[in-house]
């Protein structure tokens, strides 16, 4: 399908010598705030914000009730059961840690690999990561059974206790690691916002929000020697947190792969887990952001360039996801072990097969359409090839977990797995809580990291000026 | 700061001081052309505002390198090395005197597994560099400072909008207020603005002030109130919070059953308050029956009435072989008893001797290896009364007699096992003996298992092949002798 | 405000000009001389031999390999820091196709089924295999189709390269920007074929020297090795050509400072991957895997011999360790002497790497074998032969891609 490209509003166009403008409507450094700052000056947010809010607070009080009744009557009310003892709760959890991956790898891996299109998404996709990583730490939190007795995850030493948690378990590991990402994100994420505070508080007419984001943003004023210091602790940060998010869901899959099951354990899991997590949290950055843009009148700093650029990195995390599907099936029948190939085969064909023919049409073949340009740049058809992203990525974690419980070493110990109604109340519930947090963060706080925008301006100062100072590149044909 | 640039009201109190020249410019690269000159015109205390990280700035007003990330490096390796040691102290040994680890042992993995440990060491290392680099970057800035003087100044909120600022501080060297002016308007500042620091401003807000002391003073209660309450007793039951398992609606073994219902006591499942039935009488365990009377008491079967109930054979035989002149007067009770058992006629009332068995029962394999065994088990059970040959020389035998010499313990000295009297037992009786007990001998019924007593009688028996002289038990200081025998060996 | 550079080559001779006509018989000499001495010191033993040549042969591949991935990842990025560097790496990446005859003297015997090398190339390898699903494996591990493979694989790197190679030099000539959008426009198809490739040619080359193990991972850590050397090969050449003075001042330091970072991330990639396949299998204690960490890192047995458990350690420590504190610091990572030293540092226990992969499968009885006559001679001749290949294929063609629309980025790079 041919567009005529219109260079005002639609950056997608590939010239080697170019660097496409990524911040459109000449859009100088004042231009950037009011985009940005006026979302949040406005008296009344639209309407569709107190829809939004409205449902997700709603299934927000759904998992709040279940989580009540789960602390009164026990774990008994999941399906979890023999010999399926993990279930919905851990593929919860798993899938919401993993979307939790693509803010980090947009504020910190694309950081250092100086892709200056990060600008306009990363404070929204980590405060995305911060709000996925509160719904996947719900899930281990209430699902101890003696809740009470959390503190026992912690190596804090009692007196009456004398027993310390077991280290070498991936499922402290997982205390750890999701712990330590929840804190680094929220320092990344605060960090990055208080220039931005700052300048909520310098436009700010009301008392309360004076004080308030007065506060919180500690009294920056801008100060060269106050950026250099940030500068380096950003990216000393950004270099933390990226192997950070590697091995966080890289411990992640060490829950099922340093097990014995077969299907389970497979030294391939950790960066396999990782393209995964990074493939399915790019598309809910995407499907967030879309409405956004739309929304709060966005579109001249998340242009149809960003997302085109987010629709690559989620076909190329998706064929790294196929391409570990496939080295997986080859080494189970390479192996020669018979229960490795039997897991495989009963994927596909056992009591499970439609979870996982979900699961590979969404994750490999409808990704495929972003091969098609028109696919890649136009906003409502990505929502939807990533809603389905995101729905195969669930049922992936569903297939590897409930498949190879339900049937390993023993047949005579093979059962069918039934979720009950909490289960799937609690999956919805999650979504509700995630969507209440962003909802509120997209009214209260800076959306867009205004001062990294105006840092890839081109010094001109206006946005779509072409002379762009890093991008000189008149091709000369010099003699040689 | 220099005193010269305060500015002295009438009360003689400075309430304000002049921080320096704040220049407006309004796009980035005249900041840095201003910015590069004020540094070659020598001024050193100065700062830049830009509402993003200006890339050139550094070099142009000399910022130096911050060292930070070496602080960071710093942090991250020790904080590594402390992951790795707090995983070696909690689950590698329980070394430590206090809140000492425990040695778990799991699938056979070495108790400190450093593969396993690595990932929890990572993260405690990241989480800490996240920490010293996020607080040490606020601390070296001096954030959060709430009363900065710039605030005060309007144009200055632009400084986190769109424009861009220079501030020549009033403590530089090449500072002069009507020269610094001048200067930056040649280099293009589009306004320039004096800033003074109003000093009351750093004063810590009164409200703050109260509030801080309210909130100290609050949260002083809870702690008064626990050293209070942690001395003194009370007749309340404690506060259990986390209820676990500890009351439990069952019935358990041994115990009166909880009371359900607060109108009946302990109503149990029965009506003698009891959860559980006693078996009935003669209700014998699987494996219990014994029936091989031969095997399992001694004796042969017609005498199946009897219990164990047995009169003091000692005495018996030791009036057949005229023992009854010796007294021995160790044992208290045991003396008396011996005489009158001596004296005494044999009593028509007691029951029947059974009839012991003198060989040993089929399926005892009296072999080499059984007196092995014997020997074994005699140095275990035996040998601490009866002692190591069998003439009583056991420590406790020892003792026993001292204290009854005393008067502090009844004690029936422990027969030597070459006595004459013991020496014509047949095993059936030894084997009673041990068993069901004599005098202060307890029984050994329940220690030693059957196959083993029938180890011990012939183990004894060989003993007493051996011949040893039965002993003359040793005198205790101001006893005289207690021997029950003295009779030289044959 | 920096100035501008404009986006031009200053410097006068940018080829290897006349010199690699000196390169190609000096290089062939050192190789005869390297490989005829380890030879000389195997005294007749082939198989030794064999897994000499194999193990710098990877060595070397995995390199080339790595830089052939950073080509295709540099045009699928549309990068352009990399537009100075990006020639060099086209030549490195070029070489794989000619180092498919420096693999006959494995694969020959191998199709003549001696078993120097392969233990499947034994008849008889697997026992009594137990389903028909299992006695696949022996028509997949067998001398034509293992050659079949082979020999496609290399046809595949050497398309590859010499798409990327051949367009590079064509813009070159006409200096036409669109070249760059086809090739930018194709590494994306053929990113997935050259991942397809390595996961298949690394299972084939190394993996089946073990028939009976198996691992997932396997892939992954021979990319992150061969990623890791290919940057530290890209740094080294081009110290080595701008000290020769064929290149003056167009690589910055700031070209070489993301190498470097390039370089640093992919040794804590591959230390991160090599950990992760160890603790996997350590952890689930699965005998039908341990065994191949077990002749590893354990100490023999039969001859209480701790070398292979010397050597893991060497690795851990000079492969991950020394390299990662070293190539932290940003002083470090722009001064050109300390990266002089590092690269070949990185590449030393780059083959180091694949000698603890390849030569525990030596002998039957996994004993420690490793010999400086034999293996070290063998590494200078690989080299030697290399080095020929490179003066080969760069002949007097420039090393910098002088029209790549994207040199001025490349030249005005400035890391902060």
């Amino acid at each position: 399908m041919s567009i005529v490209i219109n260079p005002e509003t639609d950056n997608t166009f590939e010239d080697p010598g170019k660097r496409a403008p990524l911040v459109l409507g000449g859009l100088d450094y004042g231009g950037v705030t009011e985009n940005v700052a006026s979302l949040w000056e406005a008296t009344r947010p639209p309407r569709a914000w107190y829809i939004t809010l409205g449902i997700s607070m709603s299934f927000m009080a759904i998992l709040g009730a279940c989580i009540l009744h789960l602390f009164m009557k026990g774990t008994g009310i999941w399906g979890n059961n023999n010999p399926v003892y993990w279930g919905f709760p851990i593929v919860n959890f798993v899938f919401w840690v993993g979307i939790g991956h693509a803010g980090t790898l947009i504020s910190a891996i694309l950081f250092l690999f100086r892709q200056n299109w990060r600008t306009s998404i990363n404070r929204a996709a980590e405060a995305m990561t911060i709000f996925a990583v509160i719904c996947a730490g719900t899930f281990p939190g209430i699902h101890i059974g003696r809740v009470w007795a959390f503190y026992w995850l912690f190596p804090v030493p009692t007196e009456h206790l004398a027993m310390w948690p077991n280290f070498r378990s991936p499922l402290l590991w997982d205390v750890f690691a999701v712990g330590t990402y929840a804190t680094v994100s929220v320092l990344f994420w605060y960090m990055g916002m208080v220039p931005d505070i700052a300048t909520f508080r310098d436009r700010c007419r009301t008392k309360i929000g004076k004080l308030v984001y007065g506060i919180l943003s500690l009294g920056w004023t801008g100060s060269s020697r106050g950026w250099h210091r940030y500068e380096a602790a950003y990216v000393i940060l950004a270099a933390l947190a990226t192997p950070l998010v590697l091995s966080v869901h890289t411990i992640v899959s060490f829950d099922f792969a340093v097990s014995q099951v077969p299907g389970w354990h497979t030294t391939i899991f950790p960066p396999y887990f990782v393209a995964g997590a990074i493939f399915s949290g790019f598309a809910m950055v995407v499907t967030l952001l879309v409405p956004c843009r739309q929304l709060f009148g966005l579109k001249n700093l998340i242009t149809i360039r960003h997302l085109e650029n987010m629709n690559k990195i989620i076909m190329a995390t998706g064929l790294m996801v196929g391409t570990a599907y496939g080295i997986e099936f080859f080494i189970a029948w390479y192996s020669g072990v018979q229960t490795e190939t039997f897991a495989f085969y009963n994927r596909a064909f056992g009591n499970f097969w439609w979870a996982y023919w979900i699961m590979v049409s969404c994750n490999v073949f409808i990704p495929q359409v972003f091969w098609f340009k028109w696919a890649r740049t136009t906003p409502w058809f990505m929502v939807i090839i990533c809603i389905f992203v995101n729905i195969g990525m669930w049922f992936e974690r569903f297939v590897i977990c409930i498949t190879s419980l339900c049937r390993d070493y023993l047949p005579s110990s093979w059962a069918y797995f039934y979720p009950t109604e909490f289960d799937i109340l609690m999956l919805l519930g999650s979504f509700g809580l995630f969507f209440t947090l962003f909802t509120l963060f997209c009214r209260y706080l800076p959306v867009i990291a205004m001062a990294e925008v105006k840092n890839i301006i081109p010094r001109g100062g206006h946005g779509d000026d072409h002379d762009h100072h890093e991008t000189h590149g008149s091709p000369a044909v010099a003699g040689e | 700061m220099a005193d010269h640039n305060k500015k002295k009201t009438e009360s003689d109190h400075p309430v304000s001081r002049l921080v320096g020249l704040l220049a407006q410019f309004d796009d980035p690269d005249s900041l840095i052309h201003a910015g590069t000159h004020a540094r070659e015109a020598g001024y050193k205390k100065m700062d830049a505002f830009t509402p993003f990280p200006l890339h050139g700035i550094d070099e142009a007003i000399g910022i130096r390198r911050t060292w930070l990330p070496f602080f960071v490096l710093a942090i991250g390796l020790s904080a590594c090395a402390f992951g790795l040691f707090l995983q070696y102290y909690s689950n590698a040994g329980d070394w430590s005197p206090i809140f000492p680890g425990y040695a778990f042992m799991i699938s056979g993995k070495p108790l400190f597994s450093l593969p396993a440990n690595i990932p929890v060491a990572f993260e405690i290392t990241v989480l800490s560099s996240a920490f010293a680099a996020f607080f040490g970057m606020w601390a070296l800035n001096r954030l959060p400072r709430l009363a900065n003087p710039l605030h005060r100044i309007s144009r200055f909120r632009r400084a986190t909008n769109d424009r861009f600022f220079l501030l020549l501080e009033a403590g530089d060297e090449k500072y002069d207020s009507s020269r610094s002016r001048q200067q930056l308007e040649e280099w293009g500042a589009t306004a320039i603005e004096e800033c003074n620091e109003d000093l009351t401003d750093r004063e810590f807000p009164k409200v703050l002030k109260m509030a801080g002391l309210i909130l100290v003073f609050l949260l002083m209660i809870p702690p008064v109130l626990i050293f209070r309450a942690s001395g003194g007793t009370s007749r309340a039951p404690r506060l259990h919070f986390m209820p676990d398992m500890d009351w439990q609606d069952k019935y358990k073994s041994q115990v009166l059953a909880p009371d359900f219902d607060d109108s009946v006591k302990h109503t149990g499942l029965f009506a003698d308050g009891r959860a559980m039935r006693v078996p009935l009488p003669g209700t014998i365990a699987l494996g219990k029956l014994e029936n091989d009377t031969e095997y399992h008491r001694g004796f042969l079967p017609p005498q199946s009435s009897y219990t164990g109930e047995l009169p003091v054979l000692g005495e018996k035989l030791a009036g057949q072989f005229n023992l009854q002149d010796e007294k021995p007067e160790g044992t208290a009770e045991g003396a008396a008893a011996v005489q009158e058992g001596a004296a005494a006629p044999q009593d028509p009332n007691a029951p029947p001797e059974p009839n012991w068995v003198t060989e040993f029962p089929a399926n005892v394999p009296v072999s080499r290896e059984l007196v092995e065994r014997g020997r074994q088990r005699f140095e275990i059970y035996c040998s601490a009364c009866h002692g190591y040959n069998g003439n009583g020389g056991g420590l406790i035998n020892q003792h026993a007699m001292a204290l009854a010499v005393n008067g502090q313990a009844a004690w029936t000295a422990a027969k030597s096992l070459h006595d004459p009297t013991i020496t014509v037992q047949p095993v059936g009786r030894i084997f009673d003996t041990m068993t069901n007990g004599r005098n202060t001998m307890g029984p050994y019924k329940s220690q030693i298992p059957i196959a083993d007593r029938w180890a011990i009688v012939l183990y004894v028996k060989a003993l007493q092949e051996t011949g040893i002289t039965p002993a003359v038990i040793a005198p205790v200081e101001g006893a005289p002798e207690t021997t029950p025998a003295t009779k030289p060996a044959e | 405000m920096h100035k501008q550079r404009p986006a031009i080559i200053t410097s006068p001779i940018i080829s290897l000009n006349k010199a690699y006509v000196r390169m190609i018989p000096l290089g062939l000499i050192i190789g005869a001389a390297g490989i005829g001495a380890s030879f000389l010191f195997s005294a007749g033993d082939f198989s030794r031999f064999s897994f000499s040549w194999l193990t710098s042969f990877c060595a070397l591949l995995s390199m080339s390999l790595g830089c052939l991935f950073f080509v295709i990842i540099q045009h699928l990025t549309r990068a352009g820091w990399s537009a100075t560097v990006r020639r060099i790496a086209e030549i490195f990446a070029m070489c794989t196709l000619p180092m498919f005859v420096l693999f006959l003297p494995i694969l020959l015997p191998v199709l003549m089924g001696k078993g120097w090398v392969y233990e499947w190339n034994v008849p008889g390898w697997s026992g009594e295999a137990a389903s028909p699903m299992e006695k696949l494996k022996e028509y997949y591990l067998v001398d034509w189709f293992f050659a079949i493979r082979i020999v496609a694989v290399f046809a595949i790197w050497g398309a590859m390269a010499w798409f990327f190679l051949g367009n590079s030099l064509k813009q070159d000539r006409t200096g036409d920007p669109q070249i760059s959008k086809t090739m930018q426009k194709h590494s994306t198809w053929i990113m997935i074929v050259f991942a397809a490739t390595l996961v298949f040619s690394s299972f084939d080359l190394e993996m089946s020297l073990a028939p009976l193990w198996f691992s997932t991972m396997f892939p992954v850590y021979f990319f992150a090795g061969s990623f890791l050397s290919g940057m530290a090969v890209l740094i080294l050449a081009s110290l080595l050509l701008q000290r020769s003075g064929r290149i003056t001042d167009e690589i910055t330091i700031d070209n070489y400072h993301d190498m470097a970072k390039l370089a640093f991330s992919f040794v804590f990639f591959w230390g991160y991957i090599a950990f992760s396949q160890f603790m996997l299998i350590w952890y689930a204690n699965l005998p039908e895997e341990t065994f191949w960490y077990g002749y590893r890192i354990n100490m023999d047995p039969e001859t209480g011999s701790r070398g292979w458990q010397m050597m893991s350690l060497a690795l851990l420590f000079g492969h991950l360790l020394i390299p990662f504190l070293g190539i932290m610091a940003r002083t470090v990572r722009r001064n050109k002497t300390y990266l002089f030293f590092a690269s070949i540092w990185l590449l030393f226990f780059h083959w180091i790497d694949h000698l603890w992969i390849i030569m525990p499968e030596s002998t039957p009885e996994h004993t420690f074998n490793f010999s400086l006559l034999i293996d070290i001679p063998m590494a200078i001749g690989m080299i030697g032969i290399y080095m020929a290949l490179f003066a080969l294929i760069a002949g007097d063609r420039p090393l910098i891609a002088k029209c790549d629309p994207r040199l001025g980025e490349a030249l005005n790079l400035k890391n902060h």
